[in-house]
């Protein structure tokens, strides 16, 4: 299918013995927003980080854009998607730096525009200051802001969202929930305990509802 | 002028000095009477090794036999690197070895051949202990930057994959790390650098002021050998972690859990990114 995005088939990973998940499968289409949710512990993140290739699975397959993943897809895949992470040790030293760093990538040079920037920070409710400040100095709901930051201005169009708002107070998560649901064309994937999240068009997920089994 | 001979009865009387720090070990229960005479008998049974062959191998003055040699302590040189930063042999010794042969090889040649002016680039009474020095530095260096460099990429593994999903590739991700330890490995040889002459008179300045050479003669010496040191420490050191990250990452760009050797504890399983 031409505008399928990821796919798990049957997907399972396991750390040693222990089973994270097992059975996995879901089809996101472009444009689809979903919204994962579960106890903590069932794989959720996980299901990320196969995808970003820093989690082998161990059963099953997984596509991005119709291509079955391999490392080679894989660097592919962290070049096309934007991952905001659950942990917000993001870096160190001034905020200006690290986005600074972030766009010297090879594939995110040319996408640093000011006046960007300054629209999102103001969506977001940063001030301006807040670039000359030590990163590892802010509130966790800094970082986390931080986090959604990078992710919106490296301009992609799929994002995984990774607790992504769970620091940020009631009417931030509302706002930056809006603020992704508004783009129809954009793929959501979106781990969750927020009900900002949970909207009409957003398709919701639970995972790990039954136990893993035991083979 | 040369130095005086040390008699062997002068040199027993050498180590009866030791009687000091023993003395004082067991007076208030240092516990290091045993390591004390431990590390000298260590010491004095290489160095009397290091000086029957030495003798045979300036008598012969072989250049591939010299050549030998300062292979010989390459490869030692990388062996203790390596043991001295909890990380394991297999992936590590090899292209750790070719870096100190690339690094450390190509400062001593170019060392004898313009500064030293040699019309033989082999001759032992050079090439083996400036090549003894240079190694000895690299190995300094070495120790510090790839153990920085490894702990510190498994300590903040996190924000190093973080960078990996923003599509860095892994050079770029490296980067804030190599830059970190190779500012750790070269510090202390730019410390040594800075303070030489004033708080110290080097190793090699002193022996040959003792051998009789004008100290002017000496000086230049010191500054020739202390510049090839921290440029052989910094070239040894890069190479050493470019070449590394071949053999101890992953096609994803992961480091490879299984090249670190556990320590006494456990190491806590972090999972979570």
């Amino acid at each position: 299918m031409q505008d399928e995005i990821i796919r798990y088939e049957n997907v399972g990973v396991s750390f040693g013995s222990k089973k994270v998940l097992s059975n996995f499968s879901l089809n996101i289409p472009k444009g689809k927003k979903i919204l994962m949710k579960g106890k903590s512990g069932v794989g959720k993140s996980t299901l990320f980080k196969t995808l970003l290739g820093f989690e082998k699975i161990s059963e099953g397959s997984l596509y991005y854009r119709g291509k079955l993943l391999n490392p080679q897809l894989s660097w592919q895949v962290r070049k096309e998607v934007a991952y905001v992470s659950q942990n917000t040790d993001l870096g160190e030293g001034p905020v200006k730096a690290l986005l600074e760093e972030v766009h010297a990538y090879r594939p995110n040079r040319k996408k640093m525009d000011p006046e960007k920037l300054h629209m999102f920070m103001g969506e977001l409710e940063l001030e301006e200051d807040i670039l000359e400040k030590n990163f590892e100095n802010l509130s966790g709901g800094e970082k986390q802001r931080i986090g959604i930051l990078i992710a919106l201005l490296l301009g992609r169009d799929v994002f995984l969202l990774d607790e992504a708002t769970s620091s940020l107070d009631s009417g931030l998560k509302k706002k930056v929930a809006d603020n992704f649901l508004k783009h129809g064309d954009w793929t959501l994937v979106i781990i969750s305990h927020d009900r900002e999240w949970e909207r009409e068009e957003v398709e919701i997920i639970e995972i790990g509802k039954t136990d893993p089994i035991e083979e | 002028m040369t130095s005086p001979d040390i008699s062997i009865p002068s040199l027993m009387l050498c180590f009866f000095l030791l009687v000091i720090p023993l003395a004082i070990s067991y007076r208030i229960k240092l516990h290091i009477s045993w390591t004390t005479i431990d590390a000298v008998a260590r010491m004095t049974v290489q160095l009397v090794l290091v000086g029957v062959f030495l003798t045979y191998v300036f008598d012969l003055n072989n250049g591939a036999l010299n050549m030998a040699w300062v292979l010989g302590m390459v490869i030692i040189a990388s062996y203790s690197t390596i043991r001295n930063i909890e990380l394991k042999m297999e992936k590590l010794l090899l292209p750790v070895i070719l870096s100190f042969i690339a690094a450390n090889l190509s400062v001593l040649m170019y060392f004898n051949k313009f500064v030293l002016d040699l019309g033989n680039l082999l001759e032992a009474r050079y090439l083996i202990p400036i090549g003894g020095m240079i190694l000895g530095n690299s190995l300094k260096g070495n120790i510090v930057g790839m153990g920085v460099f490894y702990e510190d990429i498994r300590r903040n593994e996190n924000r190093y994959i973080y960078n990996l999903s923003l599509g860095a590739s892994m050079y770029e991700a490296l980067m804030p790390y190599i830059r970190k330890c190779l500012r750790s490995a070269l510090r202390p040889t730019l410390a040594n650098i800075a303070t030489t002459g004033i708080v110290f008179l080097p190793g090699m300045m002193t022996g040959q002021i003792l051998e009789g050479a004008s100290p002017m003669l000496a000086i230049k010496y010191q500054i020739s050998i202390m510049i090839a040191i921290y440029v052989s420490t910094t070239m040894s050191t890069v190479f050493s972690i470019l070449s590394t990250i071949h053999t101890t990452f992953d096609e994803y760009g992961l480091v490879k859990k299984e090249i670190y050797r556990e320590k006494g504890k456990k190491k806590e399983n972090k999972k979570r990114i």
